[in-house]
């Protein structure tokens, strides 16, 4: 599913508004991520992720991958689609990302499609942040409140 | 979660000894035994001050006191004893951060929990002696710390440099420190001075996903981040110089190496499968847990037992990387000093798993039991005589290290027939966390860290500015105030403090 460079239109390299913070926890960190969309807040949320591991600024656009996540639940949803996310990362192509695109976001199924745009993680050219180990469920929450046009989520990254 | 006052809270807990808090009864719901933690005065107020944060209205949502964690798990099905707290306890993912608890393997309904490991299974400590001093070190400190930081590769996104396919992976997996032996990356003798000799006998890979096994494979043999480290240390006390003796450690400045690291990727995503599974097998089972994160399975049930097989692969995994990382420290100083590692006696003292479940003999009510240990941030220590410990060690106990933080100190214990009998022959692990990291890097200066260490006299090697902070000594409880409590609580007895010289970090 992968696309040559030469693939990528213009508005593949707008980079959306940060929309993402990091809260407290004694040995993790928590991440707290809003939107005008679910899925909004959801891209976000992965963004976060990603930027804990370098500084963005150094990161260019130049390979775009697609991943999968399929759950049974909502919250499952978004722990499994951070998880593909990490492996996306940790694995070939070691891919750091600078922008989520999801382009299919099934809260009845639970199953999520989403682009992702970046370059493979070079020591050298991208700052070393911190290493993510695994996503967790403790203290999992999602806001999903379409009457108040409230969208957020909070996940405690293990790190 | 029970919800009251503090003041009612505390009605819970009892001090029944400077060093000793007693958990009681109905502190948490359905408790089948007591819970207990060790700590002094210091160490009290931050458990307690932990405890009386969560009890302020409208904190939902927040995370439970290491306190509330130990009592948790005190709920679980076929525990025996008490649910202990280590003084290091903090905060964790289920299982409080320093907590250890002891199942009985004859009890059908009795649970094994990849929270009762943690993520980085068999994450531990190794330390590496040599013959040189002090003053041998010193002028080519810099050289010989930026050397270290060459040799492994540390940090996110690092891979490690060890030649290794899938093949080689699977055979590693099986075969721990053999694997090692047999490619050369160690000497035969330091199987010796390694829990379980290096390798966990039913380890399966077949148990292990493919996804696991991806992760594992690029970063064999890497350092990892957080609060991992390779440190050259030296010694600045020694408390027991008989034990010492027997550890090859014979003077003040004697020079030694720390190696902190463990099973990184792949033990997490071990971790990860191992926690959806037991989702499920608890729903068919219908095993009761006060927390969703203390996920578990019966240990007869397949998934406990595929975690259990897929764990110990990821146990041989980490002492596959301990000892990569061996080779590669022997090799920076073999070529710094211009002689082998045979001359520089840079012999393993000994290598310690502090996130790990194992099968042992524990007498319990005066009965001898098989039971599955869990230890969390928690170290084995066993006493003089126990037959799981080399004979090097058999009249001083096993060592236990103790490893500190960025620019603290270091220690290593023993363990004692009193910590055999209180707590399963377990101890403390290390400082464990006072901050939270997004609070170390509001309130810590970078620049102010590193002078600092630079006053102090330690080089410094670190892969990312941000760790700077976030593991400033500041960031982490008394690494001596958590050993004082091991040693007065007699858990385990102080033997040797170590003192940082170079430290080469993710």
């Amino acid at each position: 599913m992968d696309e040559e460079l030469g693939g990528l239109t213009e508005d593949d390299f707008v980079i959306p508004p940060v929309k993402y913070e990091y809260l407290d926890h004694t040995a993790d960190v928590q991440l707290h991520a809003w939107g005008n969309t679910l899925k909004e807040a959801f891209e976000q949320c992965g963004m976060a992720m990603f930027a804990y591991m370098t500084e963005m600024p150094y990161v260019q656009i130049r390979e775009v991958h697609t991943i999968e996540a399929n759950a049974d639940d909502l919250m499952g949803l978004l722990y499994h689609f951070l998880d593909e996310l990490l492996f996306l990362f940790s694995v070939e192509p070691f891919l750091i990302c600078k922008k989520l695109v999801i382009t299919e976001f099934n809260t009845q199924e639970f199953r999520i499609v989403c682009k992702c745009y970046g370059e493979e993680f070079q020591i050298g050219k991208h700052p070393q942040g911190t290493e993510v180990k695994a996503i967790t469920y403790s203290a999992m929450q999602i806001v999903d409140e379409p009457k108040d046009n409230k969208y957020e989520v909070f996940v405690i990254i293990d790190i | 979660m029970v919800v009251r006052q503090y003041n009612e809270e505390l009605k819970y807990l009892e001090k029944i000894n400077p060093y000793c808090w007693r958990i009681k009864m109905g502190f948490q719901p359905n408790m089948n035994v007591e819970g207990v933690f060790y700590v002094n005065s210091t160490l009290e107020k931050l458990m307690l001050d932990e405890l009386k944060n969560s009890c302020r209205p409208g904190m939902t949502g927040g995370f439970l006191p290491g306190v509330k964690q130990i009592a948790n798990v005190a709920a679980l099905p076929g525990i025996v004893g008490r649910s202990i707290g280590l003084p290091d306890v903090h905060s964790g993912y289920g299982f409080a951060i320093g907590n250890m608890a002891a199942f009985d393997m004859a009890d059908p309904k009795s649970i094994v929990s990849p929270g009762g490991v943690g993520f980085d299974i068999n994450c531990g400590v190794r330390l590496l002696r040599t013959n040189l001093h002090e003053k041998d070190v010193q002028p080519i400190k810099e050289q010989l710390a930026q050397s270290l930081f060459d040799h492994i590769p540390v940090g996110v996104g690092s891979k490690g440099i060890i030649p290794m396919n899938a093949r080689d992976l699977e055979e590693a997996l099986e075969m721990g420190m053999d694997w090692s032996l047999r490619e050369g990356y160690v000497w035969a003798e330091d199987k010796e001075h390694c829990e379980e000799y290096g390798r966990m006998l039913n380890a399966d890979p077949s148990k292990v996903s493919l996804r696991a096994k991806k992760r594992g494979l690029p970063q064999l043999g890497t350092l990892g981040a957080g609060n991992h480290y390779a440190e050259i240390q030296v010694v600045d006390e020694i408390f027991d110089k008989y034990a010492a003796g027997k550890m090859g450690i014979e003077r003040i400045g004697q020079v030694c190496v720390m190696i902190h690291s463990g099973s990184r990727g792949f033990g997490h995503q071990v971790a990860t499968d191992a926690l959806v599974q037991m989702e499920k097998a608890m729903k068919r089972d219908q095993i009761e847990t006060n927390d969703r994160q203390l996920a578990c399975a019966r240990i007869n049930s397949v998934e406990g037992q595929d975690y259990l097989k897929a764990m110990a692969a990821a146990a041989n995994f980490a002492w596959v990387n301990r000892s990569s990382m061996t080779f590669l420290t022997r090799q920076a100083f073999a070529k710094q000093f211009k002689m082998a590692p045979d001359d520089l006696d840079m012999h393993v003292i000994y290598d310690v798993s502090h996130n790990i479940a194992k099968v042992e003999e524990h007498v319990v009510d005066g009965k001898m039991k098989t039971l599955l240990v869990h230890r969390k941030g928690s170290t084995r220590a066993f006493p003089p005589h126990h037959p799981l410990i080399p004979v090097d060690y058999q009249l001083t106990g096993q060592p236990v290290l103790i490893g500190g933080t960025m620019g603290t100190c270091s220690y290593v214990l023993t363990g004692t027939h009193q910590g055999m009998t209180e707590t399963f022959g377990s101890t403390c692990h290390g400082a464990g966390r006072a901050l939270s990291r997004a609070k170390s890097r509001r309130n810590i200066d970078y620049k102010e860290v590193l002078t600092k260490l630079e006053s102090m006299g330690i080089s410094i090697r670190v892969a990312s500015p941000k760790l700077v902070m976030e593991e400033a000594p500041e960031s982490y409880k008394n690494v001596t105030d958590v050993v004082n409590t091991c040693h007065a609580a007699g858990i385990s007895k102080k033997t040797v403090k170590l003192r940082p010289i170079a430290v080469i970090k993710g």
